[in-house]
């Protein structure tokens, strides 16, 4: 039985295998999670393309130009988690804080620029199917984005414990990841809601 | 069986001529069955009914014959292949046969490609019998729906569904009603709108059922061919009294029709028929407690009320 | 050789461990089944009501209000309770120790999926005594009568119900994520995708279509929530809402959930028609890959539950296509287990009576459900009873029946004691009887127009109701010998060896029940493909040398 050690395809080996998993799991909970927003985009194109009065009564429609500056926050976020990545495989520990810090501050920004956009509108979520949908799609990405910032704390607290990284990535891939996903969500959605203005 | 050796031929002669006869009695069965079929359904009482029936009897013969081919490989294998009591060998092990597997992957794929096309060319007659599906936004008065002159229907009724009754009206003759009269031969347009939620057009004898959407005019075509007393069913869930929003269609000769529509209009407004608003009162009255129901509309007031009661043809 | 331990001397794990949160698999599987056996007998109960209403056309049993309340429950307890729990169950139990793993790729994941299918149903229980009842809209909720909400309070049965169904989507695609990373992540050494049994490809299959399609479901139900509760409009056509979005938002997940359901028993048939033939599957490749046929047109079928909702024509036709196609995978499959029954050595255990019954019944739902896909009719008979009969012979017909063929098959394997052949077959004479009885009539009646989810109905229909009535009482009896004899199996019947069916597997080179690790460090090679009946090629390496350690421990076992 002692051959089953030494096969080539045995997948039973420990250490770093378990985070492989984790790995896989996550590309596949991802590749489930973006369904639901293909399905609110559907519903949202459809409700849009469908629709008699779009708009309700009294708005004109988005304003574009701060949620533009938004998108470059949220897009540029993107660049600066791979150079956290990058710094990490390096071996610089404190490069990767870093860079993984600027990204939540950006990703807080990004937050706290929708934050003000919302109180500054004046139609709400019960404003009809545009309404409706306009929070429901940002909301439901903002909830991702906060979830995104909310697991890069959880790892920066965890790359001050000594010998992290030794088993494995534990964890920063699948984050980097993560905030990658949220931020091609956040295209799509932007060019949907803001770009997408006249049916 | 267990005693083949796997050097003996499969097929003898004898074997196949008695393959050959169950096949034909299969065949002959299913023709019998794909008969039988047309009297599983309701009278056919509209242009679109005898497409379906024979749709659905080609169905049934195609399915009987498939069903009881493989029942018989399962009840031959049940009698003749059959382990010993006490013979824990193995069979011979046949892995799979390519050939076999190309055929009964085409095979089917034949079938339900023939049945399809056949679907679709009634689908394709049904259509010209009038434009089954117009769906308009909500605009009921401005649209008149878009057919080919020589197929402008006779009739236009307003179908109105509510939470629980329907309400049937005749614009050109100002007429109202609760009891859906149409003549017979005569193609009808209906143009159904739901005043709440969901509801289903539903006329068995006629084959044809279409929900009904609120927010939405959506208009609908039929022939009736048969003179008679039929059933209107509510098809898609809408609540509590979903079960007891029926009511009757009446299919009268053309001079019949044209006198039920003169009387009609003199008739001043009633209540017409509303089972659940009935229903809705014993209830309250009785102090019987179920759960939570959204309170039935108010009966519409029509000219006529009709009946609901009385025996109906399908 | 390492395979001293195998006699498992270590004390008897507690029962208790039942009732924990335990992140065995095994453990969870056994929960899985039992939890969702305890919802089988409620959503049955549910049945009976349903069932002794509709003996006489009018609604003189319960009140209406009550009759739609237990209508919707029935369906939405027996889909999300009772046959997605089970299968889950049967997948924590079989794909670990079928592919060699340890355990799940992730355990605690795993047991928190369980535990959240305890908790919505605990809240979809609940529903039923808050004020105004549970929810009556029947398990597609379709709105604007799903968000009418009578009573108008903001907790509503109703409201209680899409949370329920939300935290279901939650624990599935927990239970997905973690099935579909095991299968791909864990299998033992050589056991590479063409030589892992047909029940993990189906249950990869299924949990890849749940993985696709309930994200689906997840969003529209979310949706109807905000409707229901804080007054949006996304569904409500007074607000410039569509009510049939909803529709498609619910059947593209709604219509591959029973490929869900019905996949891993074709895995079920495809596992055990050879071992009670003694012969190898039929055109292995061909069935395993058939699997993923089906998932690809199974995502796009699903506007055919909309035919008369005032979908276009040319929609009508390519879905009409589409649906049709599904009939060819489905019939390679059903060949298949044909062929591997021709000229086989065929042993009628309980098991195989189930799994014959479940492909006499699957044959006819499939003829039934060609029919449902040509357009014009399934304008006659959509939302009539001839699709609840279609769609009960799949379910209960085909998939309960092969549900039950699993649990007598393995149960010798995970419970340790041999289950008793006699009221095996009376529970399979009494289900094949009252399943026939019950679905049967309801074609007839469908055909001749009775819509579905009614709860009184025009005298014509009462013979074929009354037959279904009949029926639905005798399947009720008929899990009484199941129940008696899973108890008194568990409790106090013979103890099984490691491999009674002498069949051909991994799980089947396990002792019985296997060890909480099963193979621990000492996962066997796989050599060769599954299903190697007759043809004398050794499953794994050293494959003589573990059966001489098991059987020897069988031995000792029996002798104490």
């Amino acid at each position: 039985m002692t051959t089953a050690y030494s096969a080539p395809s045995a997948p039973q080996e420990h250490g770093g295998e378990h985070d492989k998993h984790n790995l896989t799991g996550f590309i596949i909970f991802l590749c489930s999670e973006s369904v639901i927003f293909l399905a609110f985009f559907s519903g949202y194109a459809l409700l849009k393309t469908s629709a008699l009065d779009w708009l309700p009564a009294g708005v004109e429609g988005l304003e574009w130009h701060m949620p533009l500056i938004n998108s470059i926050v949220l897009v540029s976020s993107s660049g600066t988690i791979y150079l956290a990545e990058r710094a990490k495989a390096k071996g610089s520990l404190w490069g990767f804080r870093g860079f993984w810090l600027l990204t939540m501050a950006l990703g807080a920004y990004f937050l706290y620029g929708q934050a003000i956009e919302w109180s500054g509108l004046d139609f709400g979520f019960t404003s009809g199917t545009f309404g409706g949908t306009f929070y429901l799609l940002t909301g439901f990405h903002g909830l991702h984005v906060a979830t995104g910032v909310g697991l890069m704390t959880l790892m920066l607290i965890k790359s001050f414990i000594p010998g992290n990284y030794e088993g494995g990535e534990q964890g920063v891939q699948a984050t980097s990841l993560f905030w990658h996903f949220v931020d091609v969500i956040w295209i799509i959605l932007f060019l949907l809601i803001y770009v997408w203005q006249r049916s | 069986m267990t005693s083949a050796s796997p050097q003996k031929p499969r097929f003898t002669p004898v074997s196949m001529l008695g393959l050959a006869a169950w096949v034909v009695l299969l065949i002959g069965l299913s023709w019998w069955m794909g008969q039988q079929a047309y009297h599983w359904l309701p009278v056919q009482a509209s242009t679109a009914a005898p497409l379906v029936d024979g749709l659905f009897s080609f169905e049934t013969a195609i399915g009987t014959f498939v069903f009881l081919g493989v029942v018989s490989v399962m009840v031959w294998v049940l009698l003749m292949h059959r382990a010993d009591k006490y013979d824990e060998s193995d069979a011979e092990p046949i892995e799979g046969n390519t050939r076999l597997e190309v055929i009964w992957t085409a095979i089917p794929f034949v079938l339900v490609m023939a049945i399809a096309v056949y679907a679709m060319r009634v689908n394709t007659t049904l259509g010209m019998l009038g434009p089954m599906e117009h769906i308009h936004l909500s605009n009921p008065v401005e649209e008149v729906g878009g057919y080919p002159g020589d197929r402008l229907p006779a009739e236009q009724v307003e179908v109105i569904a509510r939470q629980w009754s329907w309400e049937f009206r005749y614009p050109a003759a100002n007429v109202s009603s609760t009891e859906l009269h149409l003549a017979v031969d005569q193609p009808v347009t209906f143009r159904l709108v739901s005043e709440d939620v969901l509801h289903g057009f539903y006329i068995p004898a006629f084959r044809l059922k279409q929900d009904v959407v609120p927010g939405r005019a959506i208009d609908f075509n039929l022939t009736p061919t048969r003179v008679g007393r039929y059933r209107l069913r509510d098809s898609q869930f809408s609540g509590t009294w979903f079960a007891a929003n029926q009511v009757d269609v009446v299919v009268e000769s053309g001079d019949d029709h044209s006198q039920w529509l003169e009387t009609a209009s003199r008739q001043p407004l009633q209540s017409g028929i509303s089972d659940a608003s009935l229903e809705f009162e014993q209830r309250a009255q009785s102090g019987r407690s179920g759960w939570a129901t959204v309170p039935p509309a108010p009966p519409p007031q029509v000219n006529v009320p009709g009946s609901n009661l009385l025996p109906h043809d399908g | 050789m390492t395979l001293a331990t195998f006699p498992a001397d270590e004390p008897k794990p507690s029962w208790t461990r039942y009732f924990s949160f335990n992140t065995d698999a095994k453990v969870i599987g056994i929960q899985y089944i039992v939890l969702a056996f305890f919802f089988f007998l409620i959503g049955g109960l549910l049945a009976m009501i349903i069932r002794g209403e509709l003996i006489t056309p009018e609604a003189d049993l319960v009140d209406r209000t009550v009759y739609n309340g237990i209508y919707t429950m029935h369906g939405t307890v027996m889909l999300f309770l009772f046959i997605f729990p089970v299968l889950n169950g049967l997948n924590n139990l079989l794909i670990p120790t079928m592919i060699g793993a340890p355990d799940m790729a992730f355990p605690r994941l795993n047991a928190v999926a369980f535990w959240l299918v305890a908790i919505f149903g605990v809240l979809l229980m609940a529903s039923f005594f808050v004020p105004g009842g549970p929810a009556y809209s029947g398990w597609w909720s379709y709105p604007p009568v799903s968000i009418q909400n009578p009573l108008g309070h903001l907790f509503s049965g109703q409201g209680m119900w899409l949370t329920a169904v939300a935290l279901s989507g939650l624990s599935s695609i927990m239970g997905a994520v973690n099935f579909v990373t095991t299968i791909i992540r864990m299998r033992a050494p050589g056991m590479g995708f063409f030589r892992m049994p047909v029940f993990c490809w189906t249950a990869l299959a299924a949990q890849s279509l749940q993985l696709i399609g309930l994200p689906s479901l997840t969003g529209g139900a979310i949706m109807l929530l905000f409707d229901l509760v804080a007054g949006t409009t996304f569904y409500d056509p007074a607000g410039g809402g569509d009510p049939v979005l909803y529709q498609h938002f619910f059947w593209f997940y709604s219509h591959p959930a029973v490929y869900v359901i019905i996949l891993p028993v074709f895995g079920i048939f495809s596992e055990l028609f050879p071992v009670y033939s003694r012969k190898p599957l039929f055109g292995y490749v061909y069935v395993a890959l058939a699997s993923f046929i089906i998932v690809g047109l199974g995502l796009i079928v699903w506007v055919h539950h909309m035919f008369p909702s005032g979908v276009a024509q040319w929609m009508r036709n390519l879905f009409m296509f589409t649906t049709m196609l599904i009939a060819v995978p489905t019939g390679v499959k059903v060949f298949a287990w044909l062929g591997t029954l021709w000229r086989g050595k065929i042993r009628l255990t309980t098991p195989m009576l189930f799994c014959l019954g479940g492909l006499f019944n699957f044959v006819f739902a499939g003829i039934t459900g060609v029919m449902l896909a040509t357009v014009p009719i399934d304008l006659h008979v959509s939302n009539t009873y001839f699709v609840v009969g279609h769609f009960h012979y799949v379910i209960y017909g085909a998939a309960v029946m092969g549900i039950f063929a699993a649990i007598y098959h393995w149960f010798p394997k995970f419970i340790g004691r041999m289950p008793y052949e006699g009221l095996g077959k009376l529970h399979f004479l009494l289900t094949f009887i009252g399943a026939n009885l019950n679905f049967l009539p309801m074609h007839p009646a469908g055909l001749m127009g009775m819509p579905r989810r009614v709860s009184s109905y025009d005298p014509e229909f009462a013979f074929w109701n009354v037959l279904a009535s009949l029926g639905a009482f005798l399947l009720g009896v008929s899990i009484i010998p199941f129940l008696l004899n899973m108890i008194s199996a568990w409790v106090r019947g013979p103890k099984a060896p490691h491999n009674p069916w002498n069949a051909i597997g991994l799980e089947w080179l396990l002792p019985s029940p296997p060890a909480e690790d099963n193979f621990g460090e000492h996962v066997p090679v796989v050599i060769s493909r599954p299903y190697g009946y007759g043809l004398g090629k050794p499953l794994v390496e050293n494959q003589e040398a573990i059966e001489q350690v098991l059987t020897a421990a069988d031995l000792q076992e029996a002798s104490r």
